[in-house]
């Protein structure tokens, strides 16, 4: 049985290679996959965005510890579906359409998996349709929208308006960040939160599914 | 005093008339115009008409060649987007040095070579014809981290610190050659400033700017003196953390994002330093009104001192209210360092 305390570490100081060892040898030694994920994972993360909130740490360190998570991740998710077992909530992630910066909304994604969500990344330059699309399709509860340039933040506007007129606005929370983005932007576009860093962003996402 | 002969005069450290006024625009000045960003981005001659005439109906003191940060990483053969009504962008999942073993056999264009540089060096030549007697002209490069950045990638590069340093060093490397060949041809034609653009610097600490990042930083400053050129240094972002590296590069200008407290970076850079900056563009320059703007910028300049030259903390937004741009040049216009 594996030193599970080294899992912890391993994605606090990012590595893969570890995280991914110890974490078939402790399924191997039929350690229960939910409490790898909520016991050491989920508070790794925790650990990483707190660093990052203190400039302790800075973007590289919390995509190699992101990087570590997702190794153990990819082999721990699979059997979480298969027995049934439900993520925290669905988010439906991506920067907005014209918009192609995408490390702010990557730092968001990689916190909220780290969080228990199920992270679908729809990548950069998404348009109104593949949020509907994806809303639809794989029922995710949350859509998360990034943008860096006050030129394509209207998009924000007119994916929720897109949302409205689907008539798939009611199944989720719209949460929205970005240099430009400010909480007054997100109440007259009709978001349902807005968050100035990533580690406020997963602090909000849990909200939305609580109030859900 | 002319434009030109107060900012040579601010940067030499003799008296001037007033404040100098160099605010970065690219998107409003293509709306001064009329015409398409993308043309702003493709067509020096768009870009020239939409700088001078911005400079001319606010009073600034010079013109730039700055629109977007792929005109290199073009040139090398990197994909990039180009956009109806923004800037140029680089398409990251097909990063031209995805395969990072392609760089040994990566060629450094020729700036005049026909491809976006030498448009920008058009522009330059240009400006020197139409301004060049009243305003200053400044010229545009990407520093290593932000031109590495667009040739393998941020997020990749992110991860390359750690995963392989003797890679990255060898990128910027790299990096500094392009970048001081294409100063050299912009100061030739006629730049008497070479903006730097280090974007991607504010995104990692202060030890991995300091091993990777401002030793490259410092070649390329170093280079660009040699050269003959002033040095303007702008880093989009939050730089709290590396204020004190960013003032030991030597440059003429450090334009300080609006994160950044400017009286920690006086601090930090001491007495000499010309600091520009740093109202926030968004919340104040464009969302706020003109008596927001007064304050903004009042409060900056007492927390710069002196030497100090009026600027946003990043470009001026598209959609600024001119009355919002006009307080803050009515400052630089109406005030002494």
């Amino acid at each position: 049985m594996p030193d599970l305390k080294e899992l912890y570490e391993a994605v606090v100081s990012g590595n893969a290679k570890a995280t991914q060892a110890i974490t078939q040898q402790a399924l191997a030694d039929g350690v229960d996959p939910l409490k790898l994920v909520n016991e050491y994972m989920v508070p790794a993360m925790d650990e990483v965005g707190r660093r990052f909130e203190a400039n302790e740490y800075f973007v590289p360190e919390l995509l190699i510890s992101a990087r570590a998570m997702k190794a153990s991740l990819e082999i721990i998710r699979p059997i979480l579906t298969a027995r049934g077992d439900k993520p925290v909530g669905r988010v439906a992630i991506g920067t907005v359409k014209g918009d192609l910066h995408d490390i702010g909304k990557n730092l968001v994604a990689s916190l909220l998996e780290g969080g228990g969500f199920e992270v679908i990344d729809l990548g950069v330059n998404v348009s109104p349709e593949k949020f509907i699309e994806t809303v639809n399709s794989r029922q995710a509860n949350i859509i998360a929208m990034s943008a860096l340039l006050t030129t394509t933040m209207p998009s924000m506007k007119t994916t929720i308006d897109a949302l409205k007129q689907a008539g798939v606005r009611d199944k989720v929370k719209v949460l929205i960040g970005g240099a430009p983005i400010t909480q007054k932007y997100a109440d007259e576009i009709g978001a349902d939160g807005y968050s100035e860093n990533a580690v406020g962003a997963v602090a909000l996402a849990k909200k939305a599914v609580a109030a859900a | 005093m002319t434009s030109r002969e107060r900012v040579l005069a601010h940067l030499e450290g003799r008296p001037v008339d007033r404040l100098p006024l160099m605010p970065i625009t690219m998107m409003f000045a293509a709306v001064q115009t009329g015409a398409r960003y993308r043309d702003y981005c493709t067509d020096y001659r768009v870009l020239v008409e939409g700088q001078i005439r911005t400079a001319e109906a606010f009073g600034f003191d010079y013109v730039n060649t700055m629109s977007d940060p792929a005109r290199e990483a073009a040139d090398c053969g990197a994909p990039v987007e180009y956009f109806e009504s923004q800037p140029v962008a680089l398409i990251e999942d097909q990063a031209l040095l995805a395969d990072k073993t392609k760089l040994a056999s990566l060629k450094i264009p020729d700036p005049l070579g026909g491809g976006r540089m030498h448009n920008g060096i058009k522009a330059l030549a240009l400006f020197k014809e139409r301004v060049g007697k009243d305003k200053i002209i400044e010229g545009w490069i990407e520093g290593p981290i932000a031109e590495g950045a667009d040739l393998r990638g941020i997020n990749t590069l992110m991860m390359d610190f750690f995963d392989d340093p003797p890679f990255v060093h060898d990128l910027f490397a790299f990096v500094i050659e392009l970048e001081l060949r294409f100063a050299r041809e912009q100061l030739k034609a006629g730049a008497d400033v070479i903006g730097v653009g280090d974007a991607a610097a504010s995104l990692v600490g202060p030890d991995i700017y300091h091993e990777f990042v401002w030793p490259y930083e410092k070649k390329l400053v170093d280079g660009i003196h040699a050269l003959g050129g002033k040095v303007r240094l702008h880093i989009c972002g939050h730089t709290r953390r590396i204020l004190e590296g960013m003032g030991k590069l030597g440059c003429d200008i450090v334009d300080l994002d609006s994160m950044a407290p400017i009286s920690e970076a006086r601090q930090k850079m001491g007495p000499h330093t010309i600091l520009l900056g740093n109202l926030n563009p968004v919340s104040v320059l464009r969302n706020g009104n003109p008596a927001d703007v007064t304050a903004a910028i009042t409060e900056c300049h007492q927390q710069a001192g002196t030497p100090f030259i009026v600027g946003a903390g990043c470009e001026v937004p598209r959609d600024t209210p001119p009355e919002n741009l006009r307080a803050l040049c009515a400052y630089a216009h109406t005030h002494q360092p």
